[in-house]
């Protein structure tokens, strides 16, 4: 959320869950999310005395560096606060620890055992621990049983694991991991990252829902015409080639950011505010959910890549062309799709989803359309009457929008659409906590909320099962369709809604 | 949370053989576990209005040392029957001194330090030290030890993190000599706070041996005579000390009710043009509203140039008035009145209302009110307000026990006091005239 002014009284007030002793111990404390994210977040929760005096950070990798490397290195990549609040950081370096530490060797695991009972006399950490797991995917799994095997794991309410995305990369292979991990610990001692959950207007979807009476009466199909929910990206893949060849925008960015959009807008009331409640409703909807044609999935879905666009001044090249993309890569850059949820609330109503890199806006949000008026009273100045449109924005420009008819000025009855419109910055002009500073304090207060559970994580990869079995089986029925760098996906994106009368909203 | 009696009965001892015992019980008995790294709590638990209650048979046993309706309802009642004005605080220790006037031979069993809260225990502490005095300034001492470990329920895990619970108990003059055996039970090498919790004026002697810097002090600022409560904040701080005010934790709601007014940046300039702050307290006692106002000038930038006593035929005592200087030079005066409540909260000085006026230059003066939950403000309503742009806010009460409070400093903890605590509470001593 943009940073505006910041308001003086507001200083020192988001003290109201207090993060307990502990030690957070990093696998993959010397790569690239370490000292982008995880650090940097940590040091701002430590300026901001979030962080008790009892804390340390115990970070792990192969290689052998000593406490006093890790230091270093995370100050010299930090270079820029460092400098700016340079006793905070001597203050904060000092709960910096490392231990070499190779997973996938049991000794070594045991050994970290003996370091961390060692931190927790020198820090008085009372042996809470919270394992982030920011190492590669294919170590998740072994990385838990290492844990568990050296007893790290064995009492829940003292010791947790935080596992990144992407979490598995199928229905099987989500399964297969999740049953490794829960053998390991209890489902609570799983926090699984999901980074939108991290992201205040995602959760502010919930709070509009539920802690308002207007919205929830007509928030079903009786009301609701259909649903858009939209992720887009300017940027192309960068230099994320090795790891995007293989995953697709399909993986990426709708079976985890995507879903759980639509899992928060279509879910049920909880019956009260509540981890484990929240996360049964999501679960439950997301079981109830479809492709909008499970038999012939090509019709329901499009899949696009970029080509070459941009202008002669700012000439962007195709996805094929980018460094590391194989010249004929069929991966995805672009889905757009259409879903039912099979429920009493939303039978019927299509949601259409898509994400794409390189379109003309980044932007994410959310779009309910309703039903028109039964009967046309008026003359609409723009030819039809436009419905209305219930526009949550997640981001930029965080907040909610409302599209509605009202009377053209002038002689006439002449209805036209105005937009009534709130925005967090103007409203609360407060940067709040965003991704991984959330993400990290919520994992060390043990606070499963924004974290997916397993039911969700397995029913939204079912979900999207028909669609990447047929990529994998049978890919010239699902094709990917070039689009100009710089414009709104394919056309047959386009065509998807054209067949329901729609229109994608254009932003 | 019903409190919770998580101890086996404790063994007592002769107050020599306790150490010994206690070396004994880590050494054998308990010798798959280690302890847990936690911290020791150390807590100053005279009950004196609990032990007056009982003696003068307004309420029933055990002695427990935790607040419930009961004992709030019973000395309201005293407040009303001695004459004290209705203003007063139940937690005011001029309640218990009227009670201690009374005549009255009643007793009850004495069960202090061995309660342990579950949202305490939860936490683990690996020493819970009570000092429990008795009205009986004979009273030999009495020491009670018991290992403890977490209810079954609570255990997750295999871990045996077991603590133990050391309960010394007597006259005064008893506790003293206690003090000695006491300081080689206190793990160096784990964080202890101490956590007085009676009044500030009390005992200071005990206070000074017990609160020894780098322990963390926990204290409650609308408990004591205001002039000694400020100072010793100010002392501590000064030390270095990390020290917790649960009279200033439970501001936290004031200060998010303020700080939510001003969230959208149209009104945050209005900050800079405040001209006039009033705050309403609760009977005689104006810590509480002087920490407040301490906090909002601080963030503020504003200096002191006067403070003085306003006089008045309330019967609930002086006003206090003061005059500040902004950043850029213009003044704010500011008023903080004591007035007279129907049923007073429990602690002395609980704030009724705040009013702040804003002047922006070229637009029309904004007014803020912000009251608590429980009653009006209409003394800051009335007066001229009619013209400005009106932000009022209703407050809420917060619900917790001081040790729920007292449990969620524990969860976390620092070794240093809060800064934003640290700035307001000399600002605040400033602003009690002399
Ligand atoms: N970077 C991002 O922005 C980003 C964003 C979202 C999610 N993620 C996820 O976060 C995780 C980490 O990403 P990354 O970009 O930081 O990866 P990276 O730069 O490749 O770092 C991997 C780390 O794992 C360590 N490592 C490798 N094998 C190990 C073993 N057997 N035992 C212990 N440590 C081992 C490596 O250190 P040594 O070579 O010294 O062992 C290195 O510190 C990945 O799961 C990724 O999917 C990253």
């Amino acid at each position: 959320m943009a940073a505006t002014q910041t308001n003086p009284l507001r200083v020192g007030l988001r003290q109201e869950r207090v993060i307990s002793p502990q030690c957070l111990v990093i696998f993959g404390a010397s790569g690239d999310l370490t000292h982008r994210k995880l650090i940097p977040a940590l040091f701002e929760l430590f300026r901001q005395r979030r962080l008790p005096t009892e804390f340390a950070v115990l970070g792990c990798a192969r290689r052998p560096w000593s406490d006093e490397d890790f230091r270093s290195r995370m100050a010299e990549a930090l270079a820029e606060e460092v400098k700016q609040h340079q006793s905070a950081w001597q203050q904060f370096a000092a709960c910096l620890f490392y231990e070499p530490v190779d997973l996938q060797q049991d000794e070594d695991v045991v050994r970290l055992g003996t370091r961390l009972e060692a931190i927790d006399r020198l820090r008085a950490t009372r042996g809470n621990r919270t394992f982030y797991l920011s190492v590669s995917p294919a170590f998740y799994g072994s990385g838990c049983r290492a844990l568990a095997a050296a007893g790290l794991l064995r009492d829940p309410a003292r010791s947790r694991v935080v596992i990144e995305k992407p979490f598995g990369t199928d229905y099987a292979s989500a399964e297969q991991l999740n049953r490794v991990v829960q053998a390991c610990g209890q489902e609570q001692q799983i926090f699984r990252i999901d980074h939108y959950l991290g992201k205040e207007t995602v959760q502010n979807i919930l709070v509009l829902r539920f802690a308002n009476t207007i919205f929830e009466p007509i928030w079903n199909r009786n009301y609701i015409a259909n649903v858009q929910i939209t992720a887009a990206e300017t940027v192309g893949v960068e230099e994320r080639a090795g790891y995007y060849e293989s995953s697709g925008a399909l993986r990426d960015m709708v079976q985890n950011h995507l879903t759980q959009m639509l899992a928060l807008t279509t879910m049920e009331a909880p019956g009260r505010f509540d981890p484990e409640a929240i996360r049964n409703e999501k679960a439950k909807v997301l079981q109830a959910a479809r492709l909008a044609n499970e038999d012939e999935p090509w019709k329901c879905c499009v899949r696009g890549q970029y080509s070459r666009g941009g202008s002669p001044a700012m000439p962007l090249s195709g996805y094929r062309q980018e460094p590391g993309v194989n010249p004929n890569s069929t991966t995805e850059t672009y889905v757009a799709m259409k879903l039912f949820i099979d429920n009493w609330r939303w039978q019927g109503v299509p949601f259409y989803l898509r994400t794409g890199k390189r379109l003309p806006k980044r932007l994410s949000e959310v779009v309910l359309t309703f039903r028109e008026a039964p009967v046309h009273l008026f003359d609409a100045a723009g030819g039809s009457p436009t419905a209305n449109q219930l526009v949550l924005r997640i981001q930029p420009d965080e907040g909610a929008g409302f599209v509605f008819e009202v009377k053209a000025p002038g002689s006439g009855m002449r209805s036209r659409p105005v937009d009534m419109h709130f925005s967090y910055d103007e409203s609360f002009g407060e940067p709040s906590d965003e991704g991984y500073v959330r993400l990290l304090a919520d994992a060390m207060l043990g606070d499963p909320t924004l974290f997916t559970r397993s039911d969700e994580v397995e029913a939204a990869w079912r979900l999207y099962t028909p669609l990447l079995e047929l990529i994998e089986e049978a890919p010239w029925q699902l094709p990917v369709q070039p689009y100009e760098a710089g414009t709104w996906g394919p056309g047959a994106a386009d065509s998807l809604l054209a067949d329901d009368g729609l229109l994608w909203r254009r932003p | 949370m019903a409190p919770q009696l998580t101890l086996q009965a404790p063994l007592e001892l002769p107050p020599a053989e306790v150490p010994g015992y206690l070396d004994r019980l880590w050494g054998e008995a308990l010798q798959e576990s280690t302890g847990a790294a936690t911290f020791t709590l150390l807590v100053w638990e005279p009950s004196w209005l609990q032990q007056q209650l009982i003696r003068t048979g307004r309420i029933d046993g055990p002695l427990s040392g935790l607040l419930n309706g009961e004992l709030l309802e019973a000395a309201r009642q005293v407040v009303g029957e001695v004459g004290l004005p209705t203003s007063t605080a139940p937690m005011a220790p001029e309640v218990a001194w009227r009670l201690g006037q009374q005549a009255g031979d009643h007793s009850a069993e004495d069960l202090r330090g061995q309660f342990v809260d579950r949202a305490i225990s939860a936490h683990r502490p690996r020493r819970l030290i009570t000092l429990a005095p008795t009205l009986a300034a004979d009273h030999p001492l009495e020491t009670l030890v018991a290992a403890y470990c977490p209810l079954a329920e609570e255990r997750s895990g295999s871990e045996d993190a077991c603590g133990d619970v050391v309960v010394l108990r007597g006259g005064m003059g008893a506790i003293e000599q206690g003090l000695a055996m006491l300081q080689p039970l206190i793990p160096a090498e784990l964080p202890c706070w101490v956590w007085w919790n009676g009044s500030m004026d009390e005992s200071p002697e005990l206070l000074e041996a017990l609160a020894v810097p780098p322990r963390r002090l926990v204290v409650d600022s609308s408990i004591g005579e205001p002039r000694r409560c400020l100072d010793l904040l100010v002392d501590r701080i000064e030390l270095g000390q990390a020290v917790n005010d649960l009279n200033w934790l439970r501001l936290r709601s004031w200060r998010e009710s303020l700080a939510m007014v001003f969230d959208p940046p149209r009104r945050q300039l209005a900050l800079d043009q405040v001209v006039q702050l009033d705050i309403d307290v609760e009977g005689n006692h104006p810590v509480k509203g002087l920490l407040l106002a301490a906090w909002i000038a601080d963030r503020l930038g504003w200096h002191l140039q006067s403070s003085y006593w306003i006089h008045g035929d309330r019967p609930e005592g002086l006003g206090i008035g003061a005059e500040f200087q902004r950043t850029d030079g213009q003044s704010v005066q500011f008023r903080l009145m004591p007035v007279p409540v129907g049923i007073s909260k429990t602690h002395p000085g609980a704030l009724v209302g705040l009013r702040l006026i804003c002047a922006p230059a070229g637009q029309s003066p904004l007014c803020v009110i912000l009251c608590s939950e429980s009653g009006g403000c209409m003394r800051l309503e009335a007066g001229g307000v009619a013209s400005m742009e009106l932000a009022e806010e209703v407050v809420p009460l917060p619900n917790e026990s001081e040790e729920m409070e007292m449990a969620r400093l524990l969860a976390g903890g620092h070794d240093s006091t809060n800064p934003l605590l640290a700035a307001a509470a000399p600002l605040a001593a400033k602003l009690l005239p002399s």
